[in-house]
């Protein structure tokens, strides 16, 4: 589906965000993008949906080169944007229409649909996303959770093949989280191949099949399932996705590497080494 | 403590003094009250949200009708020649306002608190018969000899342009509280204004709101942080331009990012919208009694002769 080849970019000619990097990402596919801030994963995505092009190496999607020239073929521009879906981290640059109707009309409207069946689709989508009762509402009604399901529902009423995801968690509260995170499963079921940027190693394992790491050289420092991935302590340790974290059970404080979903649920022995594990009571 | 934890930061500040004696008051600054007056302006766009969603007699009409009506009712008040026709377009507004369910002291505050304070001002020298010559009916004294004061024709050539601006502002403001603002952008969509040009004019008024929330929530952010308020008034000017800076950095990149949302749903350079409207009996009603009111004012306004 894609083909990231040797792919290099820098703003402004000299922050580099990637430096060489290659993968690949299969139809059907659950990849999450991993590294620390900075790292280049947002730049990845915004290269795989043709908003910026690589300084060297080639994008393929769908067997076809993305390229600025490609993309400003009507045909295969919009043959591309109808295919790949992204939803971006700052939903308030997303949302970008006077109401939230408009805001998901958009997509559609520009692909050519006649105005019956996106109506139509704006019906199923908000009930699908819950937003039925907020189609008429101005975004700076609305709050961040309900900013990113009208940011969600504005790519999804286009049909993508592709998710593009750039941290989808961030700033939602748990009971959003849950939603999204269980919908981007569903989405997946349906047979939508998901390619998401995240550093929150908690859901690695419910969201992905395959873990593409970034290391904070902005090259690719590996590639695997999250179970492998995780259970690499040296390779999360190098690309700063895990470290030291001293924290409580009852009256125990003791330190450890912190960083993936078991974290909080291992068990405990007694201290060994001095300074490590501290009781806090007598 | 880790070795690299400064001593400071374990020794507890001064905090409230310990006698519980209070300091002197000082009431917010020139920037806090700006500010805050921006926060205002969200929460009255919020009511006029409100407003429109009422089911009053403005609220029914099509905006493209009520924009093409309003717009020919404030032409015809630029043009009338005559006090009366202007009052009584002025009554006509304020009629309107009530039956679209306005608050008359809203209505009248919205108007009334920046007509005298900017017209006023301005047409004011206009009255006194160094200006504008004529019949003295207020009588001021005398300026070598000659008597100065208000004259009649310049008292009324000023009630003229102060009522003029009011029933104008008055029936601008009965167009923007009574239609929902997409609305209005789609009737201004379908008279054939630029496409573009709306396009533009809905994302600032979308953004702006994001840009007044940023600039609340920098100055929340160093008020949080000024211990002693001790009127700084170079470092208020440097707080404000630091500020913009800030904001013109951000309002550019939320701009790119914006465009790339754009983009990736298929933008290309000529946005379509969702917009479609039906004109129904009470559109036709209301554009014919739009003309018969400004036929009736334009043909009486001519016809008095003083």
């Amino acid at each position: 589906m894609f083909a990231v080849d040797a792919v290099s970019y820098a703003y402004l000619d000299r922050f580099t965000a990637l430096d060489r990097v290659s993968f690949q990402v299969a139809a059907g596919e659950k990849v999450a993008l991993l590294g620390a801030n900075g790292c280049g994963k947002s730049t990845v995505l915004k290269i795989l949906d043709g908003l910026v092009f690589p300084d060297s190496g080639t994008l393929r999607a769908f067997g076809q080169p993305v390229t600025e020239d490609h993309l400003e073929d009507e045909q295969f521009s919009a043959a591309f944007r109808g295919r790949v879906g992204f939803v971006f981290q700052n939903s308030d640059a997303q949302v970008f229409s006077p109401t939230v109707r408009e805001e998901i009309a958009f997509g559609p409207l520009q692909m050519g649909l006649d105005r019956d069946a996106v109506e139509d689709r704006i019906g199923d989508i908000a009930a699908l996303t819950e937003l039925r009762d907020l189609l008429d509402r101005a975004p700076y009604q609305l709050s961040g959770g309900q900013k990113k399901r009208v940011a969600l529902a504005s790519v999804l009423v286009m049909n993508p093949e592709v998710l593009l995801f750039d941290e989808p968690t961030a700033a939602l509260d748990p009971r959003n989280q849950q939603w999204l995170l269980e919908l981007i499963v569903e989405l997946n079921r349906w047979g939508k191949s998901i390619v998401m940027a995240t550093h929150d190693l908690d859901v690695l394992e419910l969201l992905a099949d395959r873990c593409v790491v970034f290391s904070e050289d902005h090259r690719v420092a590996a590639e695997g399932a999250p179970g492998e991935i995780l259970g690499d302590r040296a390779l999360l340790r190098s690309v700063n996705l895990v470290h030291e974290h001293f924290h409580a059970h009852g009256s125990t404080v003791h330190s450890h590497e912190h960083g993936h979903s078991g974290a909080h649920t291992h068990g405990h022995e007694p201290a060994r080494t001095p300074g490590e594990d501290r009781p806090t009571s007598p | 403590m880790s070795p690299a934890t400064p001593g400071w930061l374990l020794r507890p500040e001064t905090g409230l003094c310990p006698c519980g004696c209070l300091g002197k008051r000082r009431k917010g600054s020139y920037v806090e009250k700006t500010i805050e007056g921006g926060a205002d302006l969200l929460r009255r766009v919020m009511f006029t949200d409100d407003v429109a969603a009422r089911d009053g007699l403005l609220q029914r009409v099509d905006p493209r009708v009520k924009v093409l009506g309003l717009v020919a009712l404030i032409v015809a008040t630029a043009c009338f020649r005559h006090l009366s026709a202007l009052m009584a377009m002025y009554a006509l507004a304020s009629a309107l306002a009530l039956a679209s369910g306005l608050s008359v002291a809203f209505f009248l505050r919205r108007v009334w608190l920046f007509v005298p304070v900017f017209t006023g001002i301005v047409v004011l020298p206009t009255t006194c018969s160094f200006l504008t010559p004529g019949t003295i009916v207020v009588p001021l004294g005398t300026w070598f000899g000659s008597p100065v004061g208000l004259t009649n024709q310049g008292l009324t050539s000023a009630g003229l342009v102060v009522f003029r601006v009011a029933t104008s502002i008055s029936l601008v403001v009965l167009l923007t509280i009574t239609t929902p603002w997409p609305r209005l952008l789609d009737a201004l969509r379908s008279l054939h204004v630029p496409r573009m040009f709306v396009l533009v004019v809905g994302m600032a008024y979308r953004y702006i709101f994001l840009l007044l929330a940023s600039v609340t929530e920098m100055y929340t952010a160093r008020k949080a942080r000024t211990v002693v308020d001790s009127r700084d008034v170079a470092g208020g000017r440097g707080f404000v331009s630091a500020s913009a800076g800030a904001l013109f950095g951000k309002a550019h990149a939320t701009s790119e990012e914006v465009h790339q949302a754009m983009v990736a749903r298929g933008y290309r350079g000529n946005a379509r919208t969702l917009h479609r409207m039906r004109l129904g009996p009470f559109d036709l009603l209301f554009a014919l009694m739009a003309v018969v009111v400004i036929a009736s004012l334009f043909g009486a306004d001519r016809l008095v002769r003083v």
